[in-house]
């Protein structure tokens, strides 16, 4: 593939343009420049000769498509791309692909999984919780204000049932809530702080751990007759006091706290009036001063660094693969991250731009560590194109949605849904399409009724590849093991093998109509690998194609597959 | 041959590579030396999961006579001394391939922490899990090359893969589950495929792969490529998963029922050489008529699982493998008004034979009415432990997952050294 020369440099002064056009002007030195301007002579000081050349366009599209919007482009989207001249095609296409629908459904699966890491659905379902991620996203609510409505939600009102999945298929144990708000939210696995000082990590002190659990020990869940959990209640009273198991008799006693802040002041509550509903049979206890109702506020007041530095570690995680803390929950001054600066800058910048997270992953994307190529530049050592190095885009193995979902868009189920979607929900009435066409704002109307809609026809297919490529529920959901099982997943199993066999204007069904093998090879190529083939790549298909004349739709069926199957596809790269 | 080698050095580099990435490698385990070491010796296990709780008085430790024996009686065993109830007249003639341990006490009444418990040697605690003994064999056990699974649970019930069972060790080393015996899922050619074009798209699926990874080739890419080739060749062992093609007169001697069936493709499966073997008998939760059930279900064991015995010490495999019998917990000696006993976790048995352990014994005891164990009283951390001392593994190692290092088997607890070897 020739690799443009030069696309560079226009770029740059594209962004840098773009940026300030913006306003995002800071105070001091580079602060001028745009953040992601700002993390990339972080990362590339002293690195010159190291770093990977910049990714190409192909390249680039299929990265961010994956990860703003979880699925590839369509091929017609792709030959687009590649063709258009523009030297700020990558700028626009991060714009648009950030105000898609599409990127509303990514950033719902994301969280998603992040906080609730596959736990399968016992006292809440995952339905009203989706939905309500998906709309946070789609409206832009800043991650702080997220996190403050899933840890009010307790349950008791039908209206907020979706937040409160995070509590209540936890089970509403106030241990598991202390363990996970710590590794999600702080950084921090504190489980084996919970007896005693970590025995490894010096950092983490039961004092962390036992502060953490005064804002949940007076909460309790409220179950049915079947066990399942309808609310979380709480008392007025109980207070934490510990012990290391290494040394019983000394006694410690702790207010709620987060890790070494200081411990909450607590208002004294009137004998009589501690509750605003007494706890008795099949009533839900409410206290006057609630504890729990302590923490959102707390957590997200700007005071706890750690709040901002972890999600800003998260999110760097989901663009390039790896977390600047690796793993995401284990920050301490034992495992520190790969660049401390660049992670000072991205925790303080996140908080500055209000926690808004959309803006903080366009400016990761368009930064040129985001940019570069997964291939090591020629003789580079293996450490210096290590992951944690940022010289080289790492190889990410598509989430199990990821692959669901750009496995629907190559094989043309994707766009024939559509066709049917728009033709049910626009050609009602001649206006319907007009609609779209008078400003942007009906447009994204629009666009989010098609998606929505698309996305319920079409959900049901996830299902089999989160049970084949996701991980154990509860368990980190970052990586992913190849098993021999997934590999009999795609070569023999449904629903792949149905998606391959041609039907209209399916990948299969265009190209059994194509009758010249390089016109052929193009289109096999940018539908699944969103790249056009290489001349020993054409000819590769050519060759496969020769002497299967009489069953050409089985060879073209056969083709796709090794496609599919590749470590190309794969991953995204 | 050459090329061999050298790919094997490549993966194994590789390997050790990903482990420091993911952060996920294992501190002082095993030298590398004594894990081939353990590898080559072969060790497997098989596990007999008496699903619900079996009853220890209907089975290893009868109490008959007493107001709490129930209406059986107990019989003499190949083993002078050591008498197990008459429900278990096959058993009782190969006692002297068996230890029994009469002295459990797990203190867990509760299905599902019993499951739990039994599982992992470890009390079940929120937010933590921790690997099924089926995952650590799978993983430590098992030939890193093999493309048979490590763990394979043959159910009674539903098959397919849940994950769970290998915690952070991660899912290539979780159970595949046969669903009542049935083959795994998608083992065989997709019906539009014809042998020619699978083979043609393999091919070419291998040259992508290979100028991939000419500029890109990472450990993950090198698992992902070789989970293909593993497919196919398990592909074409799929034959190992039907025990309709062991002769008829061993399908008989199994018996009929779905058990007997299990057993034999327990033992079809661990000749192939898989590692880790468990079958699930069910459903002992014996609430009310307790008598009646166990004197069915204890029959189809007893048929089963004496044969499978037998088998496998006639064919030599006993040596080198670690079989295990035990449920959640056992059951009540009281007999409540529903003629049935409850779950009764502080005075049960499990009986254990083959590599590592001694062999027509019985470790422990209860007292008259076995409400109480009287001597040598073991627990479940104390038999995990002693299962993997059975098979060469250190209980004591630790795995270091995400900079946490974490005992292989509970540091609160050591193997019953009275009943090994």
């Amino acid at each position: 593939m020739p690799r443009p020369r030069g696309w560079s440099r226009w770029v740059l002064v594209g962004l840098a343009a773009f940026g300030l056009a913006k306003g995002r002007a800071g105070a001091q030195d580079t602060g001028a420049l745009p953040l992601h301007e700002r993390i990339d002579r972080l990362i590339e000081v002293g690195r010159e000769g190291t770093l990977a050349a910049p990714a190409v366009d192909a390249e680039f599209l299929r990265r961010a498509r994956l990860d703003l919007t979880g699925m590839i482009p369509e091929a017609d989207e792709a030959r687009a791309f590649l063709d258009d001249p523009s030297p700020y095609k990558r700028p626009k296409l991060v714009e648009r692909l950030l105000a898609a629908p599409e990127f509303a459904r990514r950033m719902e699966v994301v969280f998603d999984v992040m906080l609730m890491e596959r736990r399968p659905d016992k006292s809440a379902s995952s339905e009203p919780w989706q939905e309500f991620l998906r709309d946070a996203f789609a409206r832009d609510v800043p991650y702080d204000e997220l996190v403050r409505q899933v840890l009010r939600a307790d349950g008791a009102d039908p209206a907020h049932r979706g937040p409160a999945r995070f509590v209540l298929d936890r089970e509403g144990n106030p241990d598991a809530l202390t363990r996970d708000v710590a590794r999600l939210f702080l950084g921090r696995d504190l489980q084996c702080a919970q007896c005693h000082d970590h025995p490894n990590v010096d950092d983490y002190k039961q004092a962390h751990y036992q502060g953490l659990f005064a804002f949940f020990n007076r909460s309790y869940a409220i179950q049915d007759a079947q066990g399942r959990i309808l609310a979380f209640a709480e008392k007025a009273d109980g207070d934490v006091t510990f012990a290391s198991v290494f040394k019983k008799k000394v006694k410690h006693a702790t207010r709620p706290r987060i890790l070494d802040g200081p411990e909450l002041a607590e208002p004294t509550v009137a004998k009589g009036q501690e509750y605003r509903a007494y706890p008795a049979d099949k009533v839900r206890a409410i206290p006057t001063y609630s504890r729990r109702d302590q923490l959102p506020a707390r957590l997200t007041s700007g005071d706890v660094p750690e709040f901002s530095r972890t999600i800003a570690n998260r999110l760097w995680a989901m663009m390039m693969g790896r977390g600047l803390v690796h793993p995401p929950d284990m920050d301490h001054g034992g495992n520190p991250p790969s660049h401390p600066e660049l992670l000072a800058l991205l925790t303080r910048e996140f908080a500055a731009m209000k926690f808004d997270v959309k803006a903080f992953l366009r400016e990761l994307a368009l930064t040129r560590t985001y940019q570069r190529s997964s291939e090591p530049p020629p003789g580079a050592s293996a450490e210096a194109s290590a992951p944690e190095a940022l010289a080289v885009a790492a190889l990410k193995p598509m989430s199990p949605e990821q692959m669901a979902w750009a496995l629907m868009q190559a094989t043309g189920l994707l766009a024939s849904t559509r066709k049917t979607v728009e033709h049910e929900r626009l050609d009602v009435d001649p206006k319907f399409r007009a609609l779209a066409a008078i400003d942007a704002k009906r447009k994204a109307f629009v666009d989010d009724l098609v998606e929505r809609a698309i996305y319920e026809r079409l959900k049901g297919n996830v299902r089999p590849f989160v049970s084949h490529f996701g991980g154990a529920p509860g368990q980190t959901q970052d990586g992913g093991q190849a098993t021999v099982d997934q590999a009999l997943f795609v070569a023999n199993g449904q629903p792949i093998q149905g998606w391959l066999g041609p039907s209209g204007g399916n990948l299969t069904g265009r190209l059994a109509a194509l009758n010249d093998a390089s016109a052929l090879a193009e289109e096999l190529y940018l539908a699944v690998l969103t790249r056009r083939p290489t001349a020993d790549e054409k000819a590769e298909v050519a060759g496969f194609l020769a002497g299967r004349d009489k069953d050409r739709a089985q060879a073209v069926g056969e083709l796709a597959w090794a496609l599919v199957a590749s470590t190309e596809f794969r991953f995204n790269h | 041959m050459d090329h061999v080698a050298s790919r094997r050095r490549f993966l194994g580099g590789l390997a050790a590579g990903l482990g420091a990435a993911s952060g996920f490698g294992f501190s002082r385990f095993v030298t590398p030396a004594a894990a081939e070491q353990l590898r080559r010796d072969g060790k497997r296990m098989l596990v007999v999961w008496l699903a619900g709780g079996a009853s220890q008085l209907e089975t290893w430790d009868p109490k008959p006579k007493t107001e709490t024996g129930g209406p059986f009686l107990s019989i003499e065993t190949s083993v002078p001394g050591i008498r197990v109830s008459e429900l278990l007249p096959r058993t009782a003639r190969l006692m002297h391939h068996l230890t029994l341990v009469r002295g459990v006490n797990t203190k867990e009444n509760d299905h599902g922490k019993g499951h739990y418990l039994m599982h992992t040697g470890r009390a079940q605690g929120p937010g933590a899990s921790h690997p099924h003994l089926g995952s650590l064999a799978a993983k430590f056990l098992a030939p890193e090359a093999c493309p048979l699974p490590g763990y394979v649970h043959i159910t009674p019930g539903g098959g397919g893969r849940s994950g769970t069972e290998a915690a952070f060790l991660g899912p290539k080393y979780a159970a595949l589950h046969l669903g009542n015996g049935r083959p795994p899922a998608n083992t065989t050619r997709p019906g539009s495929i014809n042998l020619a074009g699978d083979a043609a798209r393999h091919d070419l699926r291998r040259r992508l792969d290979d100028r991939f990874a000419q500029r890109r080739r990472t450990a993950e890419t090198e698992a992902y490529t070789s989970t293909y080739e593993q497919a196919l060749q398990l592909m074409e062992k799929r034959e190992i998963f039907d025990a309709t093609k062991e002769p008829v007169r061993d399908q008989e001697r199994y018996g009929s029922h779905d058990f007997g069936r299990h057993c034999l493709l327990a033992r079809r499966l661990l000749e192939a050489g898989v590692t880790f073997v468990q079958v699930s008998h069910s459903n002992y939760d014996t609430h009310n008529e307790n008598f009646s059930f166990h004197l069915e279900q204890v029959g189809e064991f007893d048929q089963g699982f004496s044969t499978l015995i037998d088998d496998l010490a006639a064919r030599g495999l006993l040596r080198d493998t670690l079989v295990v019998v035990m449920s959640e917990f056992g059951r009540t000696p009281q007999i409540n008004y529903l003629y049935g006993r409850d779950h009764w976790a502080s005075a049960w048995s499990i009986a254990l034979a083959g590599s590592g352990v001694k062999a027509g014994m019985a470790h422990g005891r209860t007292n008259a009415k076995g409400t109480e164990v009287t001597d040598g009283q073991v627990n479940a951390a104390s038999l995990f432990h002693t299962y993997l001392k059975a098979v060469g593994l250190d209980p004591r190692d630790d795995y270091e997952v995400d900079g946490r290092a974490i005992q292989i088997a509970d540091p609160a607890a050591s193997a019953v050294a009275e009943v090994l070897a």
